[in-house]
């Protein structure tokens, strides 16, 4: 209670103090970086020692040693400070990896490869905890805190373009730029489908469950069971009918369908979002306010009028809520499709996996952890506007 | 017996209770009152150290509360509150036999205090016992949850707005079996509550706070008649005090005696508050009631005039 | 009173047949598998074997559910714990950055997660269960803190004005009025895990997974059936094995 009442006291900033030991620590003992003459070997670990000799390496704790004091006394402003520093040694990274390829990988190595080392993954997911954590304890609204980390990924961009050549996931990238970018288009395009058709099929349901209430036991049991099917499971299951399908169907077979490929992928997606999708539009249809209907009708509004004009605006947010579950689930899922020849961005995790090729997994994993956290943010931010919309 | 001995709390920069002394003594049915915010509820919560107080002293029959560990201290004391507070998950037999079990009483003894507690407060057993608390009406929820808070006999009850959910009625009826309970107990209550007329119908002392301090305490008659400020006074009902004295004082006290033959007029119990007698007279147009005993037999005589009269006929 | 009893056994038993009915057909398809050629044979009419043989599917399931077992046990004991330890005076302080990094962390696809694991921690069986661990975790924290705060406080309030201690308070009142929302978290964590590990064939855990990959690489639809249809079937009996005891917990 009292801490309630004395916000930002003298109290330390205990979480603060824990993540920033946690990253001294990390920083000191892992390597910062691993270089390897090309991308077959593996890589020869160097610490942040070696990276800016003892002098360097002092400095580069500087800022950390100055989050921990301000965190000592966690005033407003001391945590606004906080939070600079926090996104300064963001930005600060790749410039760090900058200095250790120039430092480390010499001129006549062309080939050479700079892997980004524990010390500097550790760092990068402790500073992020600390930006969250200051974000919370300052009450940021969610666009600025997600502003927060433009800076972070301008310093990365300027950095990659010129001083980070030699980094592993750079060059992977560029080995396969092209099949990249169309990974991601094939990838955004099944999520994209796969949401869009379980949207119709899902308010669709919802509202057949609202008007027959036997269908909706029966439908939420079915949907409820396909859910807890795993995904390798319901693509294998789907391939042996889809193949009799487009061996037996002339027009499906032309279309492209078959065993193997998108048709599985999307049918198995579109299954998986109905649940979320449904169970959010039936209940955000099914919750809205007795009272403001009864209002509705007692002025006079006819069925339509009072669908359109009343319950489907007043559920909207519920329902982009449901969209947005079905969003991030589907563009993880959509992953675990390459597995059956659908394309997109899994096909480099398991690709990579199966060559034991590490850049190659991440530059599958790291697009697919971005696209769902960006996924989420933004449709986030939205249903917030939209439910503010509703109440104001 | 409690004891406050100029105990404060403060909050970060707040000031929540500011050095109030105060004491209630044994059987002593305190009622602490004022607005919300006053510190009434902080005040209560520091007397079972639910918040440690920040300065000055608290003493339980003589003892300082710092030197009981927190939960020993607890379990002397009963504690209901608006809320009931009751176990979701345990039966109501379960519910009131919490602190005996905390206490690690024997089940059989266990079993017989629950027992003599439900039909104490109006729960036959075997109806209740095994009833979950959701499915008790708001009024039988707070009689378990005052069951509760006597389960292990404590000395002292501390009771913070235990009524306030209450629709009036129900909440009227347990402000009467609080009384009765307590005339049969004689227990130490301190009851917090901002209903006024709730404290002038339960308190033998009446405290009312505001801002963390005490503005006056006393007898609820005392504090009506004499208010010692317009806080006070407006608090306690402003032009609507008379009222609220009458409702305290029963015609048995007005009364003109008279000797047991039959007289003709409305007739009122001598233990109706003078409020009701004149809310009679008023209904009647009588000016004249006759006074009846528990019997029905006539013992007097109210006169519009004696209810009104002077004090110096008490 | 006897026959509301009454009443609720039967319920119980017949909420007992779905979890015993899934179970005896998994293990029935994990024995009879072989007497399923025929079928089989008609969805791979030219490959020379239809039923995989690379290794029995008993000793598969066993490895399936041993890996996802120890990763949801060590889930729940860590999930519970943290939980519980942030909702604590003590560790109160880290109850905003862990509810948040709960709620964001389940954005995260598992598959994402599991790939990253590989790079950090290598191939084989003990990655895949850490990755399950931690990717785990993330449902079971954000359902027991979920379960934690939706407790009525002035049952709280009266737990301890009543004498109750910290470990009495959670023990007999906390922990059993969360109970049904931990336990729906435990079973998020857990079906999500029995897909991942499913994966986790592809990073070298062998378990029921096996089938499909090797019946995707080699072109055997038959070896992909009889993978997919064990882990349904797996999928299947733990749902309906938590289902049965989540609503006697309530």
């Amino acid at each position: 209670m009292s801490d309630a009442l004395n916000p930002g006291g003298a109290r330390p900033n205990v979480v603060l103090l824990s993540l920033g030991l946690a990253g001294l620590l990390a920083w000191v003992v892992f390597d910062a970086v691993s270089v390897a003459p090309n991308r077959i070997v593996s890589g020869q670990g160097h610490g942040a020692w070696d990276v800016a000799g003892w002098p360097g390496l002092v400095a580069s704790l500087a800022p950390m040693l100055a989050m921990l004091a301000l965190a000592w006394r966690p005033s407003r402003r001391h945590l606004r400070l906080a939070l600079g520093l926090v996104v300064a040694m963001l930005a600060a990274l790749p410039a760090w990896l900058a200095l250790a390829a120039a430092r480390l990988i010499e001129s006549e190595m062309p080939q050479a490869r700079l892997g980004i080392g524990a010390g500097v993954w550790v760092a990068l997911f402790l500073l992020l905890l600390a930006m969250v954590e200051l974000r919370t304890r300052l009450a940021l609204p969610r666009l600025l805190g997600g502003a927060l980390l433009l800076p972070p990924l301008m310093s990365l961009a300027v950095w990659l373009a010129s001083g980070l050549e030699p980094l592993a996931l750079r060059q992977e990238l560029l080995a396969r730029r092209d099949g990249f970018i169309a990974a991601i288009g094939e990838h955004l395009l099944l999520v994209g489908a796969a949401v869009a058709i379980s949207l119709l099929l899902g308010v669709a349901i919802a509202l057949a469950m609202r008007r027959w209430v036997r269908c909706r036991t029966l439908g939420f049991a079915l949907l409820n069971s396909l859910q807890t099917i795993p995904s390798l499971a319901l693509f294998g299951l789907l391939l042996a009918p889809l193949a009799w399908l487009a061996a037996h169907v002339e027009w499906l077979a032309a279309l492209g369908v078959s065993g193997i490929g998108w048709a599985p992928a999307l049918l198995a997606l579109v299954g998986y979002s109905l649940l979320p999708m449904v169970r959010n539009t039936f209940v955000a249809l099914d919750e809205v306010d007795t009272g403001v209907i009864d209002a509705a009708r007692g002025m006079g509004m006819s069925r339509g009028q009072i669908f359109r004009q009343v319950r489907l605006p007043l559920a909207a947010p519920v329902i982009l809520e449901g969209i947005r579950i079905t969003t991030v689930q589907a563009i993880g899922l959509a992953a675990v499709a390459a597995l059956i020849g659908a394309g997109g961005l899994g096909t480099f995790i398991f690709q990579g996996l199966g060559q034991a090729a590490m850049d190659m997994v991440l530059l599958g994993a790291l697009p697919i952890l971005v696209m769902a956290l960006v996924a989420d943010a933004l449709l986030g931010a939205l249903s917030d506007r939209l439910r503010q919309g509703a109440a104001s | 017996m409690i004891e406050l001995i100029g105990v404060s709390k403060r909050f970060g920069q707040t000031t929540a209770v500011d050095d109030i002394s105060l004491r209630m003594a044994p059987g002593e049915l305190s009622v602490l009152v004022g607005t919300s915010g006053c510190g009434k509820s902080t005040t209560l919560r520091m007397i079972n150290r639910l918040i440690e107080h920040s300065d000055g002293e608290i003493h339980i029959d003589g003892q300082q509360i710092r030197g009981f560990r927190e939960e020993t201290l607890r379990r002397r004391m009963g504690y209901a509150i608006q809320s009931t507070g009751l176990f979701p998950h345990w039966t109501v037999a379960r519910n009131i036999g919490l602190v005996p079990r905390l206490l690690k009483w024997p089940a059989s003894r266990i079993h017989a205090r629950v027992e003599s507690l439900m039909t104490m407060l109006g729960l036959p057993m075997d109806e209740f016992a095994d009833k979950m608390p959701r499915q008790l009406s708001g009024g039988q929820a707070q009689r378990v949850g005052v069951a509760r808070a006597l389960a292990a006999d404590p000395d002292i009850l501390l009771m913070d707005e235990p009524f306030g959910a209450l629709d009036p009625i129900t909440r009227e009826t347990l402000q009467h079996e609080l009384r009765e309970l307590q005339a049969r107990l004689q227990k130490t209550i301190v009851f917090v509550t901002h209903d006024m007329d709730e404290a002038l119908r339960l308190a033998d002392r009446l405290v009312v706070m505001d801002q963390g301090r005490i503005r006056q305490q006393g007898h609820p008659l005392a504090l009506l008649r004499e208010p010692a400020d317009g806080f006070v006074a407006s608090l306690l009902g402003g032009e609507d005090r008379g009222l609220k004295e009458a409702a305290l004082l029963t015609v048995g006290e007005r009364m003109m005696p008279l000797g047991a033959k039959p007289l003709p007029g409305e007739r009122i119990s001598r233990h109706a508050t003078l409020r009701e007698a004149l809310s009679m007279m008023l209904w009647r147009h009588a000016e004249r009631l006759v006074v009846i005993d528990d019997q029905g037999m006539a013992i007097g005589e109210l006169s519009l005039r004696r209810l009104v009269g002077a004090r110096s006929h008490e | 009173m006897s026959e509301a009893t009454g009443i609720l056994r039967g319920g119980a038993r017949r909420r007992w047949l779905a979890p015993v009915l899934w179970a005896a057909l998994l293990l029935g398809a994990c024995l009879g598998m072989e007497s399923l050629q025929g079928l089989f044979r008609l969805v791979e009419p030219d490959s020379r074997r239809v039923v995989y043989a690379r290794a029995d599917f008993l000793v598969l399931l066993g490895r399936h559910v041993f890996v996802v077992a120890v990763a949801s046990l060590a889930a729940v004991a860590l999930g519970v714990g943290a939980a519980v330890a942030v909702t604590r005076r003590a560790g109160r302080d880290f109850l905003p950055l862990v509810a948040q990094l709960a709620s964001i962390g389940q954005t995260f696809p598992p598959v994402a997660v599991l790939a990253l694991a590989v790079p950090v921690l290598g191939f084989g069986t003990l990655p895949i269960i850490v990755a399950l661990l931690l990717y785990g975790l993330l449902p079971i924290v954000r359902n027991t803190l979920a379960g934690l705060e939706g407790i009525d406080p002035g049952v709280r309030e009266a737990a301890r004005g009543m004498g109750m201690t910290g470990g009495q308070l959670l023990r007999q009142v906390e922990l059993p009025l969360a109970a049904p929302v931990i336990l729906a978290g435990i079973r998020t964590s857990v079906t999500i895990n029995i897909a991942t590990a499913a994966i986790g064939a592809t990073v070298g855990a062998s378990n029921l997974g096996d089938p499909i990959i090797s019946g995707i690489v080699n072109g055997n639809t038959a070896y992909v059936l009889q993978g997919a249809l064990l882990i349904g079937l797996l999928a299947l009996t733990v749902d309906s094995l938590f289902a049965r005891l989540q609503p006697t917990l309530t």
